[in-house]
């Protein structure tokens, strides 16, 4: 194939993605307010309307992340632009999974919905959609088991926050027997409680694995397995949380409202780890082998 | 005696642990936040707003003061305490077993009451292979996986075990930098500054008995178009809706570095003991030390304006000066080696790098031109000078790295993962069971607790179900 015809497939198949990528930005977005909606009213088909979106979403999202990996050649989550779509991805998928029995609880959908359109919004508006080869430091067989189990334990986590947070705000409200907190009781958000529990029982071991196969992949890179770079540093942190919520879990008067505020900053610690840490090296001038540009 | 205790039982609990691990997460935190290994002068001069903080709690070093190592060492404790004040209650079998057991399931039989007992066994000890551990108030208590328990406090043992690994690598490591010419054999000693050197390595330790070669340094490319892509958010928009059109633009600097490579030989009485081609994660190891390609310097002899002078320029810089030129220069990467291109063909790049003129305003905005492709053994003309590439040297930077530590750590931070996936997800369960007659009917009443993700009560029940009334 001549080089230009090479060019001309590649910019026909990008702008193929883009339109793809945008149609599941808007659903995620059409997905938000329905299920608030539903958090307000109650009405079983807006609650249906709302998953149905997302379920959508979700597939078309799987769909473009497949196409993708074919169009690059690779597993798609080098640039930021792909770590976007698959952070989104991983993350609708993994609610759809988690919340597939749940009949009167989709507030964590809003929140889960939000954080999917952010995403993709973030990669669409501000990020350079160019398919580039891997760099030289990427090309390691641990690039794609990192990196892959990285997103499916911010996955988890996420999903993990947004039923503590929804937890949360429904509880006063189900003090004061307000529609919005229809159908829960204090035994069901124990119930809930446990679920998130049990989904930060499953991230944290690939988390865990992530902080030690980052350690042995530095180590064949570039000679040295601990180096205090922020994004190390910030999943230290966030593994740390994680570990405190697990700890505080474990301790009967703080199982509630306490180790859920722990698993919410366990959640922005992860955001840190993931994207504030660009930022933050960026504004205090830090050095870091880690950054996407910014 | 009392103190001690308290410390000892605080350190080892629930609590204890929670609040050192908070406060390294504040340590954690702090180095992110204060640019680490940094001048404190340096800070000084640039404002130090916290100027006291950071000179007490040495910010700009966090990670090597006492304070921080003092908390990790408080860490190592809490871990140290837990696992031997856990050892005792997981060993001790007695204190394992459930008093006060309720049913959770009632499942009606067809066994006789004589037989009942002897089903009830054959179900599931024989079949569902449970452990018999105990009796209690007339349950059979029994359990099937690996505890839970253990497996807790074996993940918690790797942890501890994983520090001596760390504090060999605090202790005895060696680091540094080499910059190798091809051909020329260099002793293994840092020539970046000073090497990394563990808290008990003297500054003056013995060399390695061996000096490297470097036979041959080589660069790889890929060909890689400029996506042309709006930067407004409206033509992005645009391009969703079908307004506009991508286009991808092959220009004559679209070259993405695939691989840089590095022919190695160790050398020890004038023989080779080693010899590897590296690259970026495929080290040269040997005996202790390990070899990494690191990055690679180019060097550039220039002829400004035909004087008979070469002038030595570094690539990759941002704007610099350069003598016998009337403005400022950006010299970009001098590619060279073998492109790979985007139709499957290979071919050898002819040395060229691309240039471009740098102009300051008296306001001081910067400004530059269009960028001019200048090719080995040809000139290009900016702002009337004229510049000539005679030749170019590559030099290739290694990182080694003698770390006695990596062997323990890699063993034991492997096993805190195994043994912490098999606590999360793998099953355990501990089952009771009695059988009651009721009614003239036979029911066989189960109590069951589960650890583990892959654990299902619900599922165990059915299966037993299904067993009773096969």
């Amino acid at each position: 194939m001549l080089t230009q015809e090479i060019l001309g497939r590649d910019a026909y198949l990008l702008t193929i993605e883009l339109k793809l990528f945008w149609t599941i930005a808007a659903l995620y977005v059409t997905a938000v307010p329905l299920f608030l909606l539903f958090t307000f009213t109650r009405l079983k088909s807006i609650g249906n309307l709302a998953r149905g979106i997302l379920t959508g979403a979700a597939t078309l999202h799987i769909i473009l992340v497949i196409f993708r990996t074919f169009e690059g050649g690779r597993a798609p989550f080098q640039t930021l632009y792909e770590s976007l779509s698959w952070f989104a991805c991983s993350a609708a998928v993994t609610f759809l999974i988690v919340s597939r029995k749940w009949k009167d609880f989709r507030l964590p959908g809003a929140f889960v919905a939000t954080l999917c359109a952010g995403a993709c919004f973030y990669a669409l508006f501000g990020r350079d959609p160019a398919v580039e080869p891997l760099s030289p430091p990427l090309q390691s067989y641990w690039f794609e088991s990192h990196v892959f189990l990285a997103f499916t334990s911010y996955a988890v986590f996420i999903v993990s926050c947004s039923i503590e947070a929804s937890c949360l705000i429904l509880r006063p409200f189900l003090k004061r027997g307000m529609i919005i907190a229809d159908g829960f009781t204090e035994e069901s958000i124990r119930r809930y409680r446990r679920t998130s529990f049990n989904l930060v029982t499953f991230g944290f071991p690939l988390l865990t694995f992530c902080v030690f196969s980052g350690a042995a992949w530095a180590n064949e890179a570039w000679g040295r397995y601990w180096s205090w770079d922020p994004k190390e540093t910030w999943s230290l942190i966030t593994w740390s949380v994680f570990t405190i919520y697990l700890h505080a879990y474990g301790i009967r008067k703080w199982r509630g409202n306490v180790a859920s505020y722990i698993n919410i900053l366990g959640f922005f610690c992860m955001m840190m780890t993931f994207l504030g840490v660009n930022w933050l090296a960026k504004i205090l001038g830090i050095p870091s082998l880690h950054l996407y540009s910014v | 005696m009392i103190i001690v205790k308290k410390i000892y039982l605080w350190l080892s609990s629930l609590r204890g642990s929670i609040y050192v691990l908070g406060l390294l997460c504040v340590f954690f935190l702090l180095g992110t936040v204060f640019p680490q290994g940094r001048d404190i002068a340096l800070y000084e001069e640039r404002g130090g707003a916290f100027l006291p903080l950071v000179k007490l709690l040495d910010l700009l070093n966090i990670f090597n003061s006492v304070w921080f190592l003092s908390l990790s060492f408080i860490f190592f404790l809490c871990l140290l305490f837990c696992a031997i004040r856990r050892y005792g209650i997981v060993s001790n079998k007695e204190k394992g077993l459930p008093k006060n057991i309720k049913p959770r399931y009632s499942l009606r039989t067809c066994w006789g009451v004589g037989e009942a007992n002897e089903e009830a066994f054959q179900v599931i000890e024989k079949t569902l292979n449970f452990k018999r551990i105990g009796q209690n108030d007339g349950w059979v208590i029994l359990q099937k996986g690996l505890y839970y328990k253990w497996l807790t406090w074996l993940y918690h043992a790797a942890i501890i075990a994983c520090f001596p690994g760390l504090l060999l690598s605090g202790f005895f490591m060696t680091e540094g930098i080499l910059t190798l010419e091809a051909g020329k054999e260099t002793e293994i000693k840092s020539m970046m500054g000073d090497e990394t050197l563990g808290w008990l390595v003297s500054p003056d330790h013995p060399l390695p008995s061996f000096t490297i070669i470097l036979d041959e340094f080589l660069t790889e490319y890929v060909e890689f178009p400029e996506l042309i892509y709006p930067d407004d958010k409206r033509s992005r928009f645009a391009i969703a809706l079908g307004w506009k059109d991508l286009e991808y633009e092959l220009k004559e600097n679209s070259l993405f570095p695939k691989d840089w490579l590095s022919r190695l030989r160790l050398i020890r009485g004038g023989e080779t003991v080693a010899e590897k081609t590296i690259e970026v994660n495929h080290p040269l190891k040997f005996e202790s030390y390990s070899f990494y390609q690191l990055a690679y310097t180019q060097t550039l002899n220039l002829r400004i304006n035909n004087s008979k002078e070469l002038i030595e320029v570094d690539t990759g810089r941002r704007a610099q000066e350069i003598a016998g030129l009337n403005s400022k220069v950006k010299v970009g990467t001098l590619r060279t080696g073998t492109l790979f291109k985007l139709n499957g063909t290979k071919v050898k790049i002819s040395p060229f790098l691309m240039m471009k003129e740098v102009i300051t305003d008296a306001e001081g905005k910067v400004t530059t031109r269009e960028e001019q492709k200048l090719e080995l053994g040809k000139s290009i003309i900016i702002d009337g000078d004229k510049i000539e590439l005679i030749d170019f040297q590559e030099k290739s930077m290694l990182s080694y790295r003698y770390d006695p530590g990596v062997p323990l750590l890699w063993v034991f931070g492997s096993l805190v993962f195994l043994i912490m996936a098999l606590r999360c997800f793998g099953r355990w369960y501990m089952l009771a069971y009695k059988i009651e007659v009721k009614d003239g009917k036979t029911l066989l009443l189960l109590s069951v607790k589960s650890k583990g993700l892959l654990a299902d009560p619900e599922w165990l029940k059915d299966k037993i179900t299904r067993i009773i009334n096969a």
